[in-house]
């Protein structure tokens, strides 16, 4: 064992994962809507990270390598347990807490509607706004074409935008310059 | 590139780097309200997805050996000196003449749920770190559902909680911190046994206890953990409440 190269590569690891945490919280946490079980798939995906470490050639490639990384074991983790349809009425108090009040009647009301779309609209959505990620990168990611994520994504915000225009809630449109 | 097409385009990706979209919304006021209006839905979008994030609770990390297979972490029970051979042989006699009056191979299904147990505890081998980690409460109680099973969360500290399937029933599997090592806890609320089955095998050493209309595995990895797997079994059979 080389101790030097082993406290490198533990530095290298506490170094990148805090930076990332929220991200691959967040992303866990809007697949499988559940917070509790969001902690239990990103504890899991680090010790995966951790012991595949080595392939991690450049830092920059971290947020993507453990976003796959995350995925997979989210995958892994409803393989096992073959979740029941969410009724938003019968959540169990760690989903609930999802869609708890923010004091923000618009965000409350995006939320609880983001919780309820599907996972195919969904995903893409965290994808883009939330991780920043490209058409191209969100294809990538989830093995889906292009067309198909551009799709998703306007199929989604439509729906969004029909909760809020139906609730009466408003966002502010910008100033269109 | 018509208002249509735009309109479709804009909703995919409000950040117009779509061909086409540059060259249509600054002659199109109808379509730039509506990219706005849309900028400013994901704007309300990114605030709803930014939910609170626990602290983050960094796994305790095992060495790596030269090679690149993980190994473990020194073990904290090392620090005790090593009871003598006799003992754990004593221990190891006296839980299998208390427990066990039937072993596993003369009923198929006891004989296939210890086998199933048996290949997931292979399967499962990274659940058994050695971490003084506690798993949190929320991701406790979504593993062990109340409307199924409940028991004692104080019977050790539990460092593990995942639902698994044994015999096609998804259930809670959990690793609590032994004096001498990870003990894992399986509870199976709808495996009806009438003797308690020992299991046997490589890194494997444990039993399979009935509880009321139910069972529980505890499992260790070796045979000088069998007194404290016949403690906590003890222990978790006065605990464990089956409600389905």
């Amino acid at each position: 064992m080389n101790t030097s190269a082993d406290f490198e590569r533990r530095q290298r690891f506490e170094r990148l994962v805090p930076a990332l945490h929220a991200v691959l919280y967040r992303y866990a946490a809007w697949l499988c809507r559940d917070p509790g079980i969001a902690e239990v798939v990103v504890q899991e995906s680090l010790l995966r990270a951790w012991k595949s470490f080595d392939s991690l050639r450049e830092d920059d490639a971290a947020k993507q390598w453990l976003l796959t990384i995350v995925r997979r074991e989210n995958a892994r983790y409803f393989e096992r347990k073959n979740p029941d349809m969410v009724d938003i009425d019968e959540l169990s108090p760690s989903q609930a807490a999802m869609i708890a009040d923010t004091g923000e009647p618009d965000v409350d009301e995006i939320r609880e509607a983001i919780y309820e779309l599907e996972d195919d609209y969904r995903e893409p959505l965290v994808l883009q706004v939330l991780m920043g990620y490209s058409t191209r990168e969100i294809a990538d990611h989830m093995g889906i074409k292009p067309g198909a994520v551009l799709t998703r994504l306007h199929r989604a915000r439509l729906k969004l935008k029909a909760v809020i225009d139906a609730s009466g809630c408003r966002v502010a449109a910008r100033d269109s310059g | 590139m018509n208002c249509d097409e735009y309109r479709a385009a804009i909703a995919g990706d409000p950040a117009e780097s779509f061909p086409g979209g540059a060259e249509h919304s600054p002659g199109c006021e109808d379509c730039r309200g509506y990219r706005e209006e849309l900028r400013a839905l994901d704007e309300c979008i990114a605030r709803a997805l930014a939910i609170d994030v626990p602290e983050l609770r960094m796994p305790e990390l095992p060495a790596v050996q030269a090679g690149d297979n993980v190994v473990r972490i020194k073990a904290p029970w090392s620090r005790f000196k090593s009871p003598p051979l006799w003992a754990g042989v004593a221990a190891a006699v006296a839980l299998v003449a208390l427990l066990v009056t039937r072993g596993p191979g003369s009923d198929v299904e006891s004989r296939q749920l210890a086998e199933q147990i048996m290949a997931h505890m292979d399967h499962e081998q990274a659940s058994r770190q050695v971490t003084s980690v506690p798993v949190s409460a929320q991701a406790l109680g979504a593993v062990v559902d109340p409307k199924v099973s409940t028991m004692d969360p104080d019977i050790g500290l539990i460092t593990y909680a995942m639902s698994c399937v044994i015999n096609g029933n998804t259930v809670p599997h959990l690793v609590i911190q032994g004096e001498r090592g990870p003990v894992t806890l399986i509870l199976l609320p709808d495996e009806t046994i009438d003797k308690a089955i020992r299991l046997s095998g490589v890194n494997v050493q444990g039993v399979i206890l009935p509880v009321g209309s139910g069972s529980i595995a505890v499992i260790g990895e070796r045979e000088d953990q069998l007194e404290e797997i016949g403690e906590i079994g003890r222990r978790l059979s006065e605990t464990v409440h089956w409600n389905i």
